[in-house]
C-alpha cells in the first residue's frame, strides 16, 4: 500500500474574482451527476472514481491579408469517468451533461476495466489525496468572450494592414481564445469548481523577393496567456506588427550565418521552447517509466539520477509553479485534485536535478509519497495525464543586462523568437531555429543574420550556461498546444526565462551547409 | 453518438428550416472511440469516449459566422443557428467570398465496416495482449497503443448538397526495448476494416527489431545511402503534400512557387519513379469521396512522375485566380515498384536501414528543408546485408533532393498512422545521400 500523501497547505477556497471571474454552470446540476456516478462506481466495487464534468467554450477568428477567412465559436459539454476496478483503470467520457448518460458511462467505464483486466500485469496504484471542496476562479479583467465579434475581426484585419503596410507582402493573424470550466470529483471527497481563461493574439508577418525567389517571415513575439482582453489590448499588437514587417523585410537581405560554433545569447522568446522540451518533457515522470515509450518517446533522465545528475551550470534553477499570473498552467487543483502548493517545486537547482513531475499513481514507482500536482485532461472526455505546470528558469539575483551578457561575446550570434523545433525521443538530440538573429562581435550587438538554427544535446547546452540575465529580462512566453498521449492531447502552458548566454553552440546555416 | 444518413439529415434539415440567413451549411460529425495504452508489459490508461458535434455556419451578405455546439438537443441547434447568424452580420464583408455548394457526385469510398463489434475494448486488449505476449517470449520489454474508431461525417447545404460518409478504422503500434534500455524496434499497422489488422505480425516485427543485446554502431553524420521503410516514406511523403497549397505556390510562399511569380504545375522536380495519387477507390488508402467545403476528391495524382501536377486549392481561391478547386487530401498514395526489401536490402553496399522518423519539423519551406531524428530500429546495412543496429540520427534533408535522387523503390503496402490521421500506402525507398547532421543517444 502506498503511503499517504503529505497533508499540504490548501490553495484558497476562492480566488480574488474580478470581472468576468464566474462559474456559469448548472451547479446542482453538475453536483447531482457526480454524486450519481460516483455511488454507482462505489456500489459496484471501484475502489476509487473520479469524474470531470463541465464546459469548454473556444473562440477563433483568422485573417490573411485583408480577408476575415474564419470566425468560429464552439462550445463543448461533457463528462469523464475514471473508475479503478481490481486493479484496473476504465475509463468513459460522452460530450453529453445528462443523468442517463452518466448512468450508462458508469457501466461503460467498469465494462472497459473488465476488458483489459486479462493485459493488466501490476495493478494500478493510488496513493490517496487529501480531500478538498473548493471553488477557484482565475483573476481576469475583462471577459474576452464579452468582446464584440466585430472589435476582434477588425482587430486582426488592422493587425495584418500594420504588417503589410511596413514592408510585409503578405499577413496572418489569429485570435484564439478560450475558456475551462470543470467540476472535478472524486471518491476521495474531493469537490472542486475552477474556472481559467486563457487568450492568444498571434500573427505572421512574410516578406517575398519574387525575383530571387526568397521569402522571409516573422512571427509574433506575444505570448499566450492565462489572462482577458485587456491583455490582448494592451500587448501593443499594432505596434508589433508593423515592425514585423520591416522586420521581415529586413531579413530579406541579411547576411546568411557562416556554419560554425557560436557564444549565444537567447532571449527569453527564444529560450522558453527550448526550456520546455529539454527541461519540461525529459522531467516528466510518466516518460521515465516508458507510459509514452510509443509516442512522445522516454527520457534521458533516470530515478537513480535524482538529486545528483549535473543538469546544468550553477546558474541553472528550473522552478515548477501553478501560480505565476497570466501562466497558462496556473490554476487552483490539478486534474487529480491535488492543489497548486503541491506543485510548487525545483526541478532543477543550481545545476543539480532535484525533482520529477508527477500525477496521481505515480511517485511510488520511485519509492516517493506522492503526486506533485502535474495531471492534467485536455477536455472532461479525455483521460487526466500528467502533464507540466508552468516551468521557468529562474533570473539571475545579481544584475545582468543584455549588454552585460554581450560585452563577454567575441563571437556570438543573439536569438529572438522561437523558430522550427525539433527533439530526440529521449530529450537529448536537439535543434532550434528562431525569429531574428543578430551578429555578436567583440561585445558588440551588430547586423540582422539570416538561416540560423542552433543544435545541442541537453545537458552539455545547460552545462555551457555562464551567463543570465537579472529579474527586469525576465518574460513569460507559452504555449496552447504541447502534445502528447495517445489520443493526442493538448496542453496549454507556460515558460518563463530571463535572457541567458552559453558557450561554443554549434549553428548550421540552414540555407547552405547543414 | 454514432448517427445514421437519415438521423443526420433530419438535423440539418431543421436547422436549415429555421435559417434566416442567405444561405447556411451543417456540419455534422460524431462517433465512438476508443484507445489503449500499454507500458512494460501491463495495462496503463484507456479510453471509450461518445461525440457529436454540429456546426452551423450562416453566410449572410457576403460574410460567415459559425458556431459548433456538441449537442443535438433542439433548444442547443436552434441557439447555435441563431448565433451563427449574430457574428455573420456583425463581421466584415469578406471580398472573396463564395456561395456554399449546391449537390455534387460523390465517389464512392469503402472505408466503413459493419462488424463495430470488432472495435471494442476487449479486442483492443487481445490485440494487445499479442504484443506483450511476444515481447514475454523474446525477452524484451513492449509498449504500445491500440485504437480503434467509427466515425460519421455530414455535410448540408440550404443550396441542396447533402452528403454523409462513415468510416470504422484501428491501428496498432507496438515499440520493444531489449531489458537493458539500449536498443529498440517498432512496428505498426491502421486499417478500416478491423479483420485486415494482424497483431501478430506487428508483435512479431517489433520485438525482433529489439531483440539486439549489442552496442549500436556509432556512425558519424555525413551522406549516407538509406532505405526507408514505408511508414518513413509516408511521413515524408506527407510533408510534400501539406506543401502543396496553388495559394502559397502563387503568392511565392512555397517550394511550388516559381521564381518571378505563378506555381510550378507541370514541371519536373522530382524522379520519374516518385508519384503521389489520391483516389477514393483505391484498394489499400481509398481516400473519402468529400472533400473539403463539400468539394469532390477525384481520383488524381498530386506528383506524376516527377512532376508536380495538382495542387490543393481552396474554392476562394480557385475563383480568385479562374482555376480548379481542389481539396487538400489526407490519405494518399505513393507508387512503387516491384522489388522486395530483401532486394533493395541487396543491392547496398554501406547504408543505413531506417524503420521509422519522428519529430520532424520544417526548418524552410521554400527548399522543402525538414529536419528530425530517426527511430526504433535503424541498422547498419553493408555488402547486402543487415549487420548490426545503428544508432539514431538528426537529419536534415530537403526533400526536393530526397524525391530526385530515388534510387530504387519496393512494392507499397499500407502503413500505419494513428487514428484520425488519415491512410496512407506507401514503399520502401533506396536514396543515395540522405544527409544526417548530427549523432542522438536517444533510444
Amino acid at each position: 500500500m502506498a503511503p499517504k500523501f503529505a497533508p499540504l497547505k490548501d490553495a484558497p477556497e476562492r480566488s480574488a474574482a474580478s470581472d468576468g471571474g464566474r462559474f456559469a454552470l448548472d451547479r446542482a446540476l453538475l453536483d447531482a451527476l457526480a454524486d450519481l456516478a460516483l455511488q454507482a462506481a462505489r456500489r459496484a466495487g471501484a475502489s476509487y472514481a473520479d469524474i470531470r464534468l463541465g464546459e469548454t467554450l473556444k473562440e477563433t477568428a483568422y485573417a490573411k491579408d485583408d480577408r476575415l477567412e474564419q470566425f468560429d465559436e464552439r462550445s463543448t459539454r461533457g463528462f469523464g469517468l475514471r473508475v479503478l476496478l481490481d486493479g484496473s483503470w476504465g475509463f468513459y467520457g460522452a460530450r453529453r451533461l445528462d443523468a442517463a448518460s452518466v448512468a450508462e458511462g458508469v457501466e461503460r467505464a467498469l465494462e472497459n476495466a473488465r476488458a483489459v483486466r486479462p493485459i493488466q500485469g501490476r495493478p494500478i496504484a493510488l496513493e490517496e489525496l487529501p480531500a478538498h471542496e473548493a471553488e477557484w476562479i482565475m483573476p481576469m479583467g475583462v471577459d474576452p468572450f464579452s468582446i464584440s465579434t466585430r472589435e476582434k475581426a477588425d482587430l486582426l484585419l488592422a493587425i495584418s494592414a500594420a504588417a503589410r503596410d511596413n514592408g510585409a507582402d503578405f499577413c496572418t493573424a489569429l485570435l484564439c481564445i478560450a475558456r475551462e470550466e470543470r467540476l472535478f470529483a472524486s471518491t476521495f471527497g474531493a469537490r472542486i469548481r475552477q474556472t481559467r481563461t486563457r487568450v492568444q493574439p498571434t500573427f505572421t508577418a512574410t516578406a517575398i523577393d519574387r525575383a530571387a525567389g526568397r521569402m522571409a517571415s516573422r512571427d509574433s513575439l506575444t505570448p499566450a496567456r492565462g489572462a482577458g482582453w485587456e491583455y490582448v489590448t494592451g500587448a501593443g499588437l499594432l505596434e508589433e506588427a508593423a515592425l514585423a514587417g520591416r522586420q521581415a523585410r529586413e531579413k530579406l537581405s541579411a547576411r546568411p550565418v557562416v556554419a560554425g560554433d557560436y557564444d549565444l545569447i537567447l532571449d527569453p522568446t527564444n529560450l522558453w521552447l527550448t526550456i520546455h522540451e529539454t527541461v519540461g518533457h525529459s522531467t516528466e515522470l510518466d516518460r521515465v517509466l516508458g507510459w509514452e515509450a510509443n509516442f512522445a518517446g522516454t527520457s534521458f533522465v533516470k530515478p537513480a539520477m535524482l538529486g545528483n545528475l549535473r543538469f546544468g551550470s550553477e546558474l541553472m534553477t528550473i522552478v515548477a509553479d501553478r501560480s505565476q499570473p497570466g501562466a497558462l498552467s496556473t490554476i487552483g487543483y490539478d486534474d487529480d485534485g491535488a492543489p497548486a502548493s503541491s506543485a510548487e517545486f525545483k526541478i532543477v537547482e543550481k545545476g543539480v536535478f532535484k525533482n520529477f513531475q508527477m500525477a496521481l499513481g505515480q511517485a511510488h514507482y520511485i519509492g516517493l509519497p506522492g503526486s506533485n500536482g502535474c495531471a492534467y485532461a485536455d477536455s472532461p472526455t479525455s483521460f487526466p495525464i500528467q502533464r507540466m505546470p508552468n516551468i521557468s528558469l529562474a533570473p539571475n539575483p545579481d544584475t545582468c543586462k543584455l549588454d552585460d551578457l554581450a560585452s563577454g561575446v567575441e563571437n556570438g550570434i543573439y536569438v529572438v523568437g522561437a523558430g522550427s523545433w525539433s527533439i530526440d525521443q529521449q530529450r537529448d538530440n536537439f535543434q532550434f531555429g528562431g525569429q531574428l538573429f543578430y551578429e555578436i562581435k567583440n561585445g558588440e550587438i551588430g547586423d540582422m543574420l539570416r538561416d540560423v538554427a542552433y543544435q545541442s544535446r541537453t545537458i552539455p547546452f545547460w552545462n555551457s550556461l555562464d551567463g543570465l540575465g537579472d529579474a527586469s529580462t525576465y518574460h513569460l512566453d507559452g504555449t496552447f498546444t504541447c502534445g502528447k498521449a495517445e489520443p493526442v492531447q493538448v496542453a496549454p502552458v507556460s515558460h518563463g526565462a530571463p535572457l541567458a548566454r552559453f558557450r561554443n553552440v554549434r549553428v548550421l546555416n540552414t540555407s547552405g551547409g547543414v | 453518438m454514432f448517427l445514421s444518413s437519415d438521423d443526420v439529415k433530419s438535423i440539418a434539415k431543421k436547422i436549415i428550416a429555421g435559417s434566416n440567413a442567405d444561405a447556411c451549411v451543417v456540419k455534422i460529425d460524431g462517433g465512438e472511440d476508443y484507445s489503449l495504452r500499454f507500458a512494460r508489459g501491463g495495462a496503463t490508461t484507456n479510453i471509450a469516449t461518445s461525440e457529436t458535434t454540429v456546426r452551423v455556419s450562416s453566410h449572410i451578405g457576403g460574410r460567415v459566422g459559425s458556431v459548433t455546439t456538441a449537442s443535438i438537443d433542439e433548444t442547443a441547434l436552434a441557439a447555435a443557428r441563431a448565433r451563427s447568424e449574430e457574428i455573420a452580420r456583425m463581421l466584415p464583408v469578406d471580398p472573396d467570398y463564395v456561395a456554399p455548394l449546391g449537390p455534387q457526385e460523390y465517389d464512392a469510398s469503402a472505408r466503413y465496416d459493419d462488424n463495430a463489434a470488432s472495435l471494442k475494448l476487449d479486442t483492443l486488449a487481445a490485440q494487445a495482449g499479442r504484443v506483450i505476449e511476444e515481447g514475454a517470449r523474446r525477452n524484451v520489454d513492449t509498449f504500445g497503443c491500440a485504437s480503434s474508431t467509427r466515425r460519421f461525417e455530414a455535410l448540408a447545404t440550404s443550396n441542396g448538397l447533402f452528403a454523409y460518409e462513415r468510416r470504422s478504422e484501428i491501428d496498432l503500434s507496438a515499440t520493444a526495448r531489449n531489458k537493458s534500455d539500449t536498443w529498440s524496434g517498432w512496428a505498426g499497422a491502421h486499417e478500416f476494416f478491423g479483420a485486415r489488422l494482424d497483431a501478430e505480425t506487428i508483435a512479431a516485427r517489433a520485438c525482433a527489431k529489439a531483440a539486439y543485446n549489442v552496442d549500436p554502431v556509432d556512425l558519424e553524420p555525413g551522406d549516407y545511402a538509406v532505405i526507408l521503410e514505408p511508414v518513413a516514406v509516408a511521413e515524408l511523403a506527407f510533408w510534400v503534400m501539406m506543401a502543396m497549397d496553388a495559394r502559397a505556390a502563387d503568392e511565392g510562399r512555397s517550394f511550388f512557387a516559381r521564381p518571378g511569380g505563378g506555381a510550378l504545375i507541370g514541371e519536373k522536380l522530382f524522379d520519374e519513379k516518385f508519384t503521389i495519387r489520391v483516389d477514393p477507390a483505391d484498394p489499400l488508402a481509398p481516400e473519402g469521396g468529400v472533400g473539403w467545403e463539400g468539394v469532390p476528391h477525384r481520383a488524381r495524382a498530386f506528383i506524376d512522375r516527377g512532376a508536380a501536377s495538382t495542387l490543393y486549392r481552396s474554392r476562394s481561391w480557385a475563383r480568385k485566380t479562374d482555376a480548379e478547386p481542389v481539396p487538400a487530401a489526407r490519405n494518399f498514395i505513393v507508387e512503387g515498384g516491384e522489388t522486395s526489401l530483401d532486394d533493395l536490402i541487396r543491392s547496398v553496399k554501406r547504408g543505413v536501414l531506417v524503420t521509422r522518423i519522428w519529430y520532424e519539423n520544417m526548418v524552410e519551406p521554400k527548399s522543402l528543408l525538414l529536419t528530425g531524428l530517426t527511430r526504433d530500429g535503424n541498422f547498419l546495412i553493408e555488402n547486402g546485408r543487415v549487420t548490426a543496429p545503428v544508432r539514431n540520427m538528426r537529419f536534415n534533408q530537403r526533400l526536393g533532393e530526397l524525391f530526385a535522387n530515388i534510387a530504387a523503390l519496393g512494392k507499397t503496402e499500407r502503413v500505419w498512422r494513428a487514428v484520425g490521421g488519415g491512410a496512407a500506402a506507401a514503399p520502401p525507398m533506396l536514396a543515395e545521400k540522405f544527409h544526417f547532421s548530427s549523432k542522438s543517444s536517444g533510444i
